[in-house]
């Protein structure tokens, strides 16, 4: 329980990193170029919408992960680490929806399109939600806990369908890395995205350690609370 | 010696289940007339499309989205009935594996869904197809997916009902968890069924083609929610 400097450093540099990533995207990468000429300027939100995307999915991750730890051992330590870090998947989650559908309005026309990335997002999302609405309909502590492990790890079988959609199936959604011809990107884009990208993976760790921090001292604070209230 | 015991405990669970729907006809009754109001509820949706409207066009969906509905009922009830007379809890005490429980649990559901399933679906084709073309493909085509996906529907929702008949507001929270696990399978049901009715060159191998994804779902999620159900069901 005692502070965690790294998370705070994290916090600061993907902070610092980000910002760069945004400047880097709009002074330096060269923005694509529209058939008859124009810069396509919406392509730059491709330097936010992407990290905070791939965050989502990796820090998912961590909710089957600790759900399938926390149903081995049945320790509450991991059913809190599997609420934080769906909390953060949320966070990202939505971020990854309000930027995706303000560049597909630009891009395609429209706000929505029933396409298979976005409809399989669009499962993700419900069923991060889920996970929080089950989560405050139990009542009993170790059930909720058990509950929302299960769910989780259930859950979690949408995250790699929703990644790899877009190369299985026809999907307009772009795929950038996919490898082949006429794939991936020029040095400085490139070296713009990797830049946001371990910038937002950055603040993705330091989001998940500082709240789990902070709600170690509230349970701290509950339990002294307890302790004088006896 | 312990795998005729777990047999003969899958079978005394399984049978008491049908037993007791064999008594009280409740389950079947009420999911099958749930689909009727259902397809009450589809005369008014498709109201004013007009006579030349072809609705094998909209079939596949209409009537996933009623099987679907028609599930979650099933399933809610058949662990109403288990927590509410103390059903489970003397299944725990009992020497019974959860394993064993899981699947005669899941027998059960599969069973009554595809009984409702399979009578609903002539009473649809009796409301709204007739006078219209035929389906393009054999029957027992629609058959398949029908089995393919109540083993998904009954494996992942014995798990979730298990897990929502705990929870306030029940049903509700069956709904909220099953429907987005369930999309993946029921777009492929769609899928599929649509494959079979419209028929054509190229539909069979478009069948098949979902079919793999159908069975593909089931076993993956058959398997983890078997996985996951002696944490859930313990507790």
């Amino acid at each position: 329980m005692k502070r965690n400097p790294l998370a705070e450093i994290m916090l600061g540099l993907g902070g610092l990193l980000t910002t760069a990533a945004f400047f880097m995207a709009f002074f330096w990468a060269p923005g694509t170029v529209y058939p008859d000429g124009r810069i396509d300027f919406a392509q730059k939100i491709f330097y936010f919408h992407v990290p905070v995307a791939e965050a989502s999915f990796l820090v998912f991750i961590f909710t089957a992960y600790y759900g399938i730890k926390f149903l081995m051992t049945r320790k509450r330590i991991y059913d809190t680490k599997a609420r934080i870090a769906t909390e953060v998947t949320l966070f990202f989650v939505l971020l990854t929806m309000a930027t995706g559908i303000l560049w597909t309005r630009v891009e395609w026309g429209v706000w929505w399109l029933w396409e298979p990335r976005l409809t399989t997002y669009f499962i993700l999302t419900l069923l991060v939600i889920a996970y929080f609405v089950l989560r405050n309909s139990v009542e009993d502590e170790e059930k909720r806990a058990v509950y929302a492990s299960a769910f989780g790890i259930l859950a979690f079988i949408d995250a790699p369908i929703s990644f790899f959609i877009t190369r299985w199936l026809n999907s307009i959604h772009p795929v950038v890395f996919a490898g082949g011809e006429g794939s991936g990107l020029e040095t400085s884009m490139l070296i713009t995205f990797i830049v946001a990208q371990v910038g937002m993976l950055m603040l993705g760790y330091a989001f998940y350690q500082l709240r789990l921090r902070e709600e170690e001292l509230t349970e701290r604070l509950e339990a002294l609370k307890i302790e004088i209230g006896d | 010696m312990a795998k005729s015991n777990s047999w003969r405990q899958f079978k005394a669970i399984l049978r008491k289940d049908l037993v007791m729907e064999l008594r009280t006809k409740e389950m079947v009754t009420s999911m099958g007339l749930y689909a009727l109001l259902t397809m009450v509820v589809y005369q008014i949706a498709l109201a004013e499309a007009g006579d030349s409207f072809d609705v094998r066009l909209v079939m596949p969906g209409l009537i996933w989205v009623a099987f679907i509905f028609m599930s979650m009922l099933g399933l809610n009830r058949s662990f109403v009935h288990e927590k509410d007379q103390g059903c489970i809890d003397a299944l725990l005490l009992s020497p019974v594996d959860r394993p064993v429980i899981f699947f005669a649990k899941f027998a059960g559901n599969l069973l009554f869904l595809l009984v409702v399933e399979v009578l609903s679906l002539p009473v649809f084709s009796f409301l709204f197809l007739q006078g219209r073309e035929g389906f393009g493909n054999p029957i027992w085509m629609i058959g398949v997916v029908l089995f393919g996906a109540s083993v998904g529907i009954s494996g992942v929702g014995t798990l979730l009902a298990t897990m929502t008949v705990n929870t306030k507001g029940k049903d509700v929270m069956l709904a909220v968890l099953f429907v987005p696990l369930m999309y993946p399978l029921l777009r492929a049901a769609v899928g599929a069924t649509f494959a079979a009715v419209i028929g054509g060159p190229g539909t069979v191998e478009t069948f098949w083609l979902f079919m793999a994804w159908v069975a593909g779902f089931d076993v993956i999620m058959v398997l983890v929610a078997y996985g996951l159900y002696e944490f859930v069901i313990g507790v």
